[in-house]
């Protein structure tokens, strides 16, 4: 893989727009071309770092979160984090990060209703032998 | 009006320049009864020292299309091209390689377009002057014309929000979903943004009555009875809500816009009165009403919402079967299945209502599912009162066809998602309305409830050639819109049990290739909104998808005009264009919408926080009891004050779900606000017993309760047949006519109430402080109808 291309090529490589990746580099999340110009470039590691953004994306992380990310800023300064606490039994409590997406809070809510249904009602003989 | 150049806006708080990329957005055009034909003016001016990239993200208005644009400057002036969108983000990319001034109009899910501007160079000024067409809120008595110049932020279970910078907040859609739109940032403060105004022109067929705004200051020029200009009053404003005008006109008739193209061809377009389609039934309704409680309600629009339900039940008669159902994340349904309109239903169902608190976010389909189950498969119609800030909309509009329930929409917000409400409810047969925060969303409620569920006509047909087809239900207030070519012979309407013949005079102006843009624009919005993304497509038919994007393709060629399958494209080559320079990408910032909290969306990001393993046991008290799953995880004060001293974390958590109404604004409420007449008469419509008669202890004390109701509604302009409470009037008058075994001089008195109904007015007199007395008030009432 050649370690110089345009930002066409770039785009096609990742599967960014150019106009994304221009956005990107404008937000601090990627650096400049590696010469400007009529020969601006961009390197294997423009590339890598674009498969970074994408990867830290799925994981749910906004552009925000993920400049910092990589700028290196450490994690406990910059994410949003509340904790909600569900205390489900006197010796049972579960922390769930507050600045998930609606989405994912409401899975996480339906497990903890499920767990905690299963530690309330005493097993039956038949939830057992189905564990088993 | 101030220039471009001239303009610095300031940041309040410092008194520093603010850097804007775009500066101005100015609107202008004609605004006719079938739609608006409009230019907006965009100027871009770039405080860089390299070449600039602007992003500028605008929602589109109801059933609108995007035709071309012309970008200007310092010696050049090139209008844009409409290609597919590949090849015409192909070229702009390509511009942008050389170096070239380039422009690219792109529309995405949900009605919103990415106006990108690139390579604009150090110190220079450009204008790009969109050309767009779109519809406007038809009523039978006039019409709405609503503009967006801001972009509401919208719910969206996968969607990420935070705060970015002081007072800004940034809002991030998936991209499998979504592609690569780019949102505004999201600034609390709008003061400091770009300067926007609007200079237009309504013109009807019918005299123009009244012509005014809800929600800006304007000023208002007559031009000949037909025509009216109106401009925003003030020299600027800022860009945190809806433009909204209003025409009334003087009477009520059909309207054909009509002319003839280049070719000899004849277009048209036709805006029936629903007047001219007869009178409702008298049909027992099958009513839900669906309150959207998502945190974005909060505040005066849920607590009008709770009035205008409780009215709108003090409709229904025994005979009538309801539902109510609220959402947010969650569905409560006041009972599994539809009730009748009894008084022991009507009084229960207002007590559910009292516990109604706006929370969580807008689950919109779930809501419209449970309230489709109520209706059980059987004929029923549902009334939404939502804000509607919701993304997504091709998906949920998807599920609200193959629900299969007619879905009537009132819509509230300052920002627009009109677009969205009027496809929700004429995709599914119904009618909508949208309104401002600061209007009574109570009566329009009322309004709308009226004409649910009975509609004048059934299976309209036209006699000549009509795109797209005429809609399956007819609605008291709601006209008909109609796009078609025609020859000299009269358009011919029929439907179940009836039909209209409407003349057809062509004008000699340019009306031909208006109607026709409308039409193509309506028809693109159409098929637009049966174009959800690829992730929303996936369990569906990849063949029904390539067939909506092949029908895009189509109608964008057909009507040059813009869509999400065609964008438009302009690349200005110019001496001194130097390639492969970076340009500097900047998004223009928007105003939240008027009335619409920061912090509902957009959370604070904290610093460091404790982490849940530092937390110390000592300080925990136990209690099974708090775990409810409810749309906000339960969180113990007492548990997490000692740890959390000093932060803000509670406000900040509970913002996030809910919108905070503006202390001002509570305490008002809690002082108790100034009775309005329609607050009064709203009062009265909540109290109508079942058979449409008001309480009493006897046949006696109801029969004068009811007249003398009846007789306030009458003063206030409101009869049998027109005005907000029509249904009540006419459920008053009915109950009067039923009675019997009166004396006869009472009975005189209920007959004379009864005549003053059918001439629709009232005697002099305060009837409304009367209403509102209780008593026995035969005899004032026979004193003031004997004056009379």
């Amino acid at each position: 893989m050649s370690n110089s291309r345009t930002l066409a090529e770039l785009s096609e490589e990742s599967g960014i727009p150019a106009r994304t990746i221009r956005f990107y580099i404008a937000r601090g999340l990627l650096d400049g071309p590696v010469k400007s110009g009529r020969s601006a470039v961009y390197s294997t590691e423009h590339l890598a770092r674009l498969e970074k953004i994408k990867q830290l994306q799925g994981e749910g992380r906004m552009l925000t979160e993920i400049a910092n990310h990589l700028a290196g800023v450490p994690a406990e300064r910059t994410a949003p984090s509340p904790w909600w606490q569900h205390i489900i039994q006197n010796d049972v409590m579960v922390w769930v990060r507050g600045d998930l997406s609606p989405w994912r809070t409401k899975q996480i809510r339906a497990a903890i209703d499920e767990f905690a249904s299963r530690l309330r009602e005493p097993e039956s003989p038949e939830s057992r032998r189905n564990r088993q | 009006m101030s220039t471009a150049a001239s303009f610095t806006p300031l940041v309040a708080a410092t008194g520093e320049a603010l850097n804007l990329s775009m500066q101005r957005l100015w609107l202008t055009g004609q605004v006719l009864p079938a739609g608006a034909r409009l230019t907006v003016q965009h100027v871009f001016r770039s405080e860089e020292s390299q070449p600039l990239e602007v992003i500028y993200s605008f929602p589109l208005p109801r059933d609108a299309a995007l035709r071309s644009f012309r970008i200007t400057g310092e010696g050049f002036e090139t209008h844009s091209e409409l290609k597919e969108t590949e090849e015409a983000v192909k070229a702009y990319e390509e511009g942008i390689a050389r170096g070239s001034l380039s422009a690219l109009a792109r529309s995405y899910g949900d009605g919103v377009v990415n106006l990108t501007v690139g390579n604009i160079r150090p110190k220079e000024t450009v204008t790009v002057h969109l050309e767009l067409l779109c519809g406007v809120e038809l009523h039978d008595d006039g019409f709405r014309f609503r503009f967006p110049f801001t972009l509401a932020p919208a719910y969206h279970p996968r969607a990420k929000a935070a705060v970015t910078a002081s007072g800004e907040g940034e809002l991030e859609l998936p991209a499998g979903e979504f592609g690569d739109v780019i949102l505004p940032r999201f600034r609390e403060d709008a003061s400091v943004l770009h300067q926007i105004g609007f200079e237009l022109t309504m013109v009807s067929q019918l005299v123009l009555d009244e012509v005014g705004s809800p929600s800006h200051a304007v000023r208002v020029k007559q031009n000949g009875g037909r025509s009216v200009r109106v401009a925003l009053a003030a020299e600027k404003d800022v860009p945190n809500r809806d433009l909204v005008l209003d025409a009334r006109f003087q009477s009520v008739a059909p309207q054909v816009l009509a002319g003839r193209d280049k070719s000899g061809n004849g277009h048209f377009a036709a805006v029936v009165p629903s007047s001219s389609f007869g009178v409702p039934s008298e049909a027992p309704q099958r009513v839900v009403i669906l309150l959207d409680r998502s945190g974005s309600m909060q505040g005066e629009p849920i607590s009008q919402a709770r009035k205008a339900i409780d009215a709108c039940l003090g409709v229904l008669s025994e005979k009538d079967f309801f539902g109510l159902v609220a959402f947010d994340n969650e569905v409560s349904a006041f009972q599994p299945k539809l009730v009748p309109g009894t008084r022991e239903f009507r009084d229960r169902a207002h007590a559910f209502l009292t516990h109604i608190e706006a929370r969580g976010g807008t689950e919109l389909v779930q809501g419209f599912v449970a309230a489709a189950s109520l209706l059980e498969g059987a004929d029923g119609d549902i009334l939404i009162l939502t804000d509607g800030q919701v993304a997504g909309t091709e998906k949920i509009l998807a599920d609200a066809r193959s629900a299969g329930v007619r879905l009537h929409c009132l819509g509230i917000g300052s920002a627009s998602q009109d677009r969205f409400l009027a496809l929700l409810a004429r995709e599914t047969g119904g009618v909508s309305r949208f309104l401002t925060p600061r209007e009574r969303v109570d009566l329009a409620a009322v309004d709308l409830f009226a004409s649910v569920g009975r509609p004048l006509a059934c299976g309209l047909k036209a006699g000549v050639n009509v795109q797209p087809e005429p809609p399956s239900f007819v609605y008291r207030g709601t006209p008909v819109l109609l796009f078609g070519e025609t020859g000299d012979a009269p358009i011919e309407l029929n439907w179940q049990g009836g039909q209209l013949s409407l003349p057809v005079a062509f004008s000699e102006s340019d009306i031909a290739e208006t109607v026709r843009l409308l039409q193509g624009a309506r028809l693109i919005t159409d098929w637009e909104s049966r174009y959800p993304s690829a992730d929303a497509w996936a369990p569906l038919e990849k063949r029904q998808q390539n067939r909506v994007a092949q029908r895009l393709l189509e109608l964008s060629r057909t009507y040059q005009l813009a869509s999400r399958a065609m964008s438009l494209v302009a690349v200005v080559k110019r001496a001194g264009d130097s390639p492969g320079e970076l340009p500097k990408t900047r998004v223009v910032p928007v105003g939240m919408a008027q009335d619409t909290a920061f912090g509902a969306y957009f959370q604070p990001v904290t610093q460091g926080m404790p982490s849940p393993g530092a937390l110390p046991s000592a300080a925990f008290t136990m209690n099974p009891a708090t775990m409810t799953m409810t749309a906000m995880p339960t969180v113990s004060r007492a548990v997490l004050a000692p740890m959390l001293e000093g932060s803000q974390i509670f406000s900040r958590i509970r913002e996030q779900f809910s919108r905070r109404r503006p202390p001002a604004e509570a305490s008002a409420e809690a002082a108790g606000q100034a009775e309005t007449a329609e607050d009064m008469l709203l009062a009265l419509a909540s109290r109508m017993d079942a058979d449409g008669g008001m309480p009493g202890r006897d046949r006696e004390s109801r029969a004068i309760s009811t007249v003398v109701a009846l007789l306030a509604f009458l003063s206030q302009g409101h009869t049998a047949t027109s005005g907000v409470f029509r249904s009540h009037v006419a459920r008053l008058v009915s109950f009067l006519k039923s009675l019997t075994g009166l004396s006869a001089h009472r009975q005189e008195v209920v007959a004379a109430a009864i005549e003053l109904s059918n001439k629709g007015a009232a005697p002099t007199g305060d009837w409304m402080t009367l209403a509102g007395k209780p008593g026995d008030h035969w005899k004032e009432v026979e004193r003031r109808l004997s004056r009379a």
